[in-house]
């Protein structure tokens, strides 16, 4: 109990910080802005991208295999988006790659991988089955 | 397991009636017609797999938080500690800064998982249960917004991209003491849940088990083949496969990358003509750069390793800066202030205490590679000092001078 006392006094202090940082920074001219992207990142994520997922989770009944490779290709395409659509002009050696082939062969990857593991259930499963029979 | 089952239907029952209530209440309020409350049929919204994705999560803030702290007291030290800095081990900070953009990007697939293992609880009903239970679920919502930007600015800033109407680097400071404070909080809060689910019991395996066992897999996988694609940008071992990274080690002028160009810092070509390297001190003085190239020359291997997480060995050849000092007749335990011709931006002055100062290794670098500098790279001289932040690593340095 004193742990969690202790941890929970802490987090306080930290917010209480963080805060501070914010209010006070003179670069930080208006700490609303901050706010405000805050609750545009918790709308985002709570009302766009997550009925999202579950929807497209539901309506391709994304288990096993499948779902691991929709959740692998997400992600990686979450990290290459701001590579791919940074706007110009970019400095020297900055982004020196192509990233749209690189995120589409990554995507590949991740499907050719995705098609073996289903065919590997698929078999094991099936090979379950002839034995138990 | 059917034991269990029947657990989790009375657990709906229960929200159910609990809705039911909060409807009777809402009666007495005029409010807008409101969608159904959704109906999550899906069985890995559980405590055992929060818990699981949570302290992954929750190792990857921690690791980040630290050698973010870390990070920003190496740019920034309070006044006492500017001769403290540690100048070993010379990859310190490549190391450190290395592991807090791939612990960053390691978090983003675990922070989606785990807000998508929790969401159903975003509809909890009632929804205000108690004083304590509105803070509580205050709290979440600092959370997860504060996580989110936090991750969201660090990634962005990975490209140089800054859409945003603040100061990158003072709200990412300010929001990494909001997101690991909120942690903590949630952690003390949630420690009983957390204490229950830590081991795997057989009762939530007859359950779930290979279907969260599958999941668990694929969230670590996400998180691998993020680190792949990207890590490569530090650890040379794996530049080939790095296909996301922002920054490749072999691209750049002299098979390195450059965080600023000659042309983005004002350093001209007519800027140049004429230059000299003046040292301010006891015993000033200047310097030509043939002058400077008639010193005893110095060859050190030393990383740049930037904030942005990239960093790159490379070989440099220049005269050491304590003999610069020495010849000045500077003071053993001085600060030395590095002034450079860049115009705009934070960096044109930077602030090197003595640990750096006195190090061997530490160069006023004048070639890379066996080659003179590039002018993205500093020409006609530039700091190199071991474990230092590359923002530090002052370019197209015009003055030394010894601070008392």
């Amino acid at each position: 109990m004193t742990g969690r006392v202790v941890a929970g006094a802490l987090g306080l202090a930290g917010i209480g910080t963080g805060l501070a940082v914010l209010l006070t920074d003179p670069h930080v001219r208006d700490p609303l802005d901050v706010a405000v992207w805050l609750v545009a990142a918790l709308l985002l994520h709570d009302a766009v991208l997550v009925p999202l997922v579950l929807l497209v989770g539901a309506a391709l009944r994304a288990r096993g295999p499948l779902r691991g490779g929709l959740i692998v290709g997400g992600c990686l395409t979450a990290v290459a988006l701001p590579a791919v659509l940074r706007p110009g002009p970019v400095p020297v050696s900055l982004l020196p790659l192509d990233y749209v082939r690189n995120w589409l062969f990554a995507l590949g990857a991740v499907a050719v991988v995705t098609a073996l593991a289903a065919g590997w259930a698929l078999l094991r499963s099936r090979w379950g089955r002839r034995a138990r029979r | 397991m059917r034991g269990s089952v029947s657990a989790i239907r009375k657990e709906f029952s229960g929200l159910r009636q609990a809705s039911a209530r909060s409807h009777g209440a809402m009666r007495f309020r005029p409010v807008l017609p409101r969608l159904p409350d959704p109906v999550f049929r899906g069985r890995l919204h559980d405590a055992r797999t929060a818990t699981v994705v949570g302290r992954a999560l929750g190792a990857a803030v921690a690791v980040c938080f630290v050698t973010g702290v870390i990070s920003h007291y190496l740019q920034q030290p309070p006044g006492w500690a500017v001769n403290l800095l540690p100048s070993r081990p010379v990859w310190g900070y490549r190391l450190t800064q290395g592991l807090h953009v791939a612990s960053g990007l390691a978090a983003i697939p675990l922070v989606l998982a785990k807000l998508w293992t929790v969401y159903p609880r975003l509809f909890v009903r009632p929804v205000v249960r108690s004083v304590l239970h509105a803070l509580e679920r205050l709290s979440i919502a600092v959370l997860v917004g504060a996580v989110l930007l936090e991750l969201f600015t660090g990634l962005l800033d990975t490209v140089e991209w800054y859409p945003w109407p603040f100061p990158f680097r003072q709200v990412h400071w300010a929001l990494a003491w909001v997101v690991t404070g909120s942690l903590l909080l949630h952690i003390a809060v949630k420690a009983p849940v957390i204490a229950a689910n830590w081991w795997r019991t057989v009762a939530m395996d007859a359950l779930e088990g290979p279907d969260r066992r599958s999941f668990l897999a694929a969230v670590s996988a996400a998180v691998g083949a993020v680190t792949l694609a990207t890590v490569g940008q530090s650890f040379g071992p794996l530049e080939d496969v790095a296909l996301l990274a922002p920054r490749h080690p072999d691209h750049g002028p002299q098979g390195l990358p450059v965080r600023q160009t000659a042309a983005e810092a004002g350093v001209t070509r007519e800027r140049l003509s004429g230059w000299r390297l003046q040292v301010a001190g006891p015993n000033a003085y200047e310097l030509t750069l043939p002058q400077l190239r008639a010193m005893k020359q110095h060859s050190v291997v030393l990383p740049i390793a930037c904030v942005e997480g990239w960093s790159k060995n490379a070989h440099w050849t220049g005269v050491r800066v304590r003999d610069l000092l020495d010849r000045a007749g500077a003071p053993h335990g001085a600060r030395i202030r590095v002034v450079s011709l860049e115009r705009g931006g934070n960096y044109g002055v930077s602030v090197m205490g003595a640990s750096y100062a006195r190090d061997p290794l530490t160069l006023l670098a004048l070639a890379l590679g066996g080659e003179p500098l590039a002018p993205d790279h500093g020409a006609p001289a530039r700091i190199i000092a071991p474990d230092r932040p590359g923002v530090l690593q002052t370019k197209w340095v015009t003055r030394l001078e010894v601070l008392q």
